[in-house]
């Protein structure tokens, strides 16, 4: 393959770790040697929401790169202490508004959690469903956020075509595009509707047929992608688990955690899929680990399709929710990690204290560790890796 | 209209107004490929681009231009205000200027000039004066280091540019650019880009770094350094830099024309359009423009230390061994 040889040659220049291109402190002192001052965001156009990165810069290498965050801020765990239990699963909807269907199934798992209520299978079944499409549909966005990053600007072209199906899937299914209040606490909102079935199969079958050709063939054997990705951002594994990394930033490392068969919650046990992993930890390998994420999601949507039981959707809760005294948690696998949520009731019909735990704000960490000694250009494939959306962060 | 004819032959009258209609063609050349520039990526992108302007948007670019008259132009409190306000002016002018010695068919040429090449290859040179300028006065971390990787890479850039010419120079014994097309003959096989074909290809390469077009945009970077050394500049500064930066990437079209791919020349003797072979011209030049944009659009950037690589390791060699070549075979046939 053309260029072989130069990409062999320029892994052997990268094989030392970036650490290693920063001057050390001393011979800056004894030169006099200065850094640029740079903020980066938050009206960054290319930075993922509204993150300010503090860099301190050495000509084009990384010296010391701090993340700023708290521009999106909406005190939704303060809020939700003053709503009814029902009327917090809006709110989750907006924490990270690439993910809802994770953020409402985690809150209303933990509001479960404290109830003891059971849930119709059929219920079940719809969730997963509705939690994989919406995992596709985050996947490919960020593949093409990645490229973007790189220059690239078709990609995200073509993510947001296979996206915006997705939505309007969603749209048919609870009548809103992103802030769906679908998943309620004892089920979903309203069952199917007649003809949705077999659109969604419909979908996916046409995903699959093109899915090869358009995210896969043109990026992964691109040579300026390849000589972008390979090598940047690297991670060991006790580094990543470490910091408390989560989803296909740790998977590319090669730790198969995954909320789904390490904690299995609704049907997952039931259906078959297993975890990729990577061995490379850099951010070539994410963009691999969520290829195959994607292809793993589309199975198990037809899995819950070809399966999926007659029935209810919506168990019995009583007309008002008001669990007794006691804590609830829950906990699922977001396209970016592990989101979960504690609930803690005092008794009354407004929970006394709600936390997420948002994977976008524990991966952030990454970004101090292993920034600094990259080229600037690098702190944008970077972030492609980590994949933070502001909402989850600043909830 | 004969009194207008007979001034034509007076010579700093013609020149005048030659280089008047050269001009006239760059900036209206420079909306156009906004235009055509939308619409390709369009295209690319599974999408119309614009289309409610006018007859199937045609008339975008009038809009554009409008919009950017009427806007403020604003500049940064602490800029350097005369380097700020003179560099688009830097920029746009080496690049209308290199139009001049372009022959654009046999006789129309603004000026024949026996150093051509070396005009071409001084003038466009100067283009990186205009990026340092922009970096400089705008007083910014982003514009500066926009402008910093401009420099390097628009000199570095420049040496196997400049090396990818001497073949051609080497087989056509002259520096004149008439001279380079009317050696090459009026077939496609006598056209220098097969005999030169690594000179060729470097050239391109080459030339797409000394117009900042992806996947060399560096300078520019809109996802990291957002806009490089032009984040600053709003309204016609704006505009000025874009049009400078429309006009090189023609310029090296016509260039690479010229110098490889037959210039007015015909593909094959029978197309010979007599008077009209300006024609070729155009068609040759608009089909490289539209592999630039091509490529725009397809690929991702490259980074500051693979740019310096790829042009000192790869295109620099490829370039000293095909001179050699070049100068063995000529010796020996």
């Amino acid at each position: 393959m053309l260029g072989e040889e130069r990409r062999a040659e320029h892994e052997g220049a990268l094989t030392e770790p970036p650490s290693s291109r920063l001057v050390s402190p001393d011979i800056r002192d004894e030169f006099g040697l200065e850094t640029i001052d740079m903020s980066m965001g938050p009206q960054h156009p290319a930075m993922h929401g509204l993150l300010r990165l503090i860099l301190a810069l050495d000509g084009e290498t990384v010296v010391r790169c701090d993340p700023v965050m708290g521009y999106l801020h909406r005190c939704h765990e303060k809020i939700a202490e003053n709503r009814m239990y029902p009327a917090v699963i809006p709110l989750t909807d907006r924490l990270d508004y690439f993910a809802n269907m994770h953020n409402e199934h985690g809150y209303c798992l933990a509001v479960e959690d404290l109830l003891d209520v059971e849930i119709p299978p059929r219920a079940e079944y719809i969730r997963v469903l509705m939690c994989e499409l919406m995992r596709l549909a985050s996947h490919i966005p960020s593949i093409g956020f990645l490229m973007l990053e790189l220059g690239a600007f078709t990609p995200i072209l073509y993510a947001f075509r296979e996206r915006e199906r997705i939505q309007s899937i969603f749209e048919a299914v609870t009548g809103a595009r992103m802030m769906f209040h679908y998943i309620r606490i004892g089920g979903v909102k309203a069952d199917l509707p007649p003809d949705i079935p077999q659109k969604i199969w419909e979908y996916i079958e046409s995903l699959e047929a093109h899915f090869q050709r358009d995210f896969v063939d043109l990026i992964q054997g691109n040579e300026i992608f390849i000589s972008r990705t390979r090598n940047v951002g690297k991670m060991t594994q006790e580094q990543a688990v470490e910091m408390g990394v989560t989803g296909p930033a740790l998977r590319c490392t090669g730790v198969d955690f995954d909320i789904r068969l390490d904690y299995p919650y609704s049907i997952y046990p039931e259906l078959q899929f297993e975890v990729v992993t990577d061995t490379a930890g850099d951010v070539e390998a994410s963009y691999r680990v969520r290829i195959a994420e994607c292809l793993q999601s589309i199975s198990l949507i037809k899995q819950c399709l070809e399966k999926m039981p007659e029935g209810e959707v919506m168990g019995d809760t009583g007309r008002r929710i008001r669990p007794d005294e006691g804590e609830g948690f829950g906990r699922v696998e977001s396209p970016r990690g592990e989101y979960a949520v504690h609930v803690v009731s005092d008794g009354s019909d407004t929970p006394y204290r709600v936390h997420y735990r948002d994977p976008s704000f524990c991966n952030m960490q990454l970004l101090q560790e292993i920034v600094p000694g990259h080229y600037l250009p690098d702190i944008m494939p970077i972030m492609g890796l980590v994949d933070p959306v502001s909402g989850g962060w600043d909830k | 209209m004969q009194t207008f004819l007979n001034l034509l032959e007076v010579e700093p009258i013609r020149l005048l107004i030659s280089f008047g209609a050269v001009l006239f063609l760059v900036l209206n050349l420079a909306a156009v490929l906004t235009m055509a520039e939308r619409k390709v990526s369009g295209y690319i992108h599974l999408r119309y681009g614009p289309n409610r302007v006018g007859p199937r948007g045609l008339l975008q670019p009038a809009a554009d231009v409008f919009k950017l008259f009427s806007k403020e132009n604003v500049s940064p409190g602490r800029s350097d205000l005369w380097v700020f306000l003179g560099a688009p002016i830097a920029m746009f002018i080496p690049a209308a200027l290199v139009w001049v010695v372009v022959p654009f068919a046999p006789d129309a040429v603004v000026a024949d000039l026996n150093v051509a090449i070396l005009f071409f290859v001084a003038i466009t040179s100067i283009g990186a004066l205009g990026v340092v300028m922009a970096g400089y006065g705008s007083r910014s971390a982003f514009s500066l280091l926009g402008a910093l990787r401009g420099a390097a890479q628009m000199i570095s850039y420049e040496v196997p540019l400049i090396l990818s010419l001497l073949g051609v120079v080497m087989l056509t014994g002259s520096l004149s650019l008439v001279d380079v097309v009317q050696a090459q003959g009026d077939t496609i096989w006598t056209w220098y880009f097969l005999p030169q074909l690594p000179m060729f290809i470097t050239f391109y390469i080459a030339g797409l770094a000394e117009v900042k077009r992806v996947p060399f945009d560096l300078p520019e970077g809109e996802s990291e350094i957002v806009g490089g050394f032009m984040v600053e500049y709003s309204g016609m500064t704006w505009a000025l830099i874009q049009a400078a930066e429309f006009a090189s990437m023609a310029v090296i079209s016509a260039v690479t024309v010229t110098l490889f791919v037959g210039g007015w020349q015909p593909p094959l003797p029978f197309l010979d359009l007599g008077p009209f072979n300006w024609v070729w011209f155009g068609i040759k030049t608009a089909l490289i423009m539209f592999t630039f944009q091509w490529i725009r659009w397809s690929v991702p950037r490259l980074r500051m230390d693979q740019l310096m690589d790829l042009g000192w390791k790869v295109l620099v060699p490829v370039t000293l061994i095909w001179l050699f070549v070049t100068a063995g075979a000529m010796l020996v046939f």
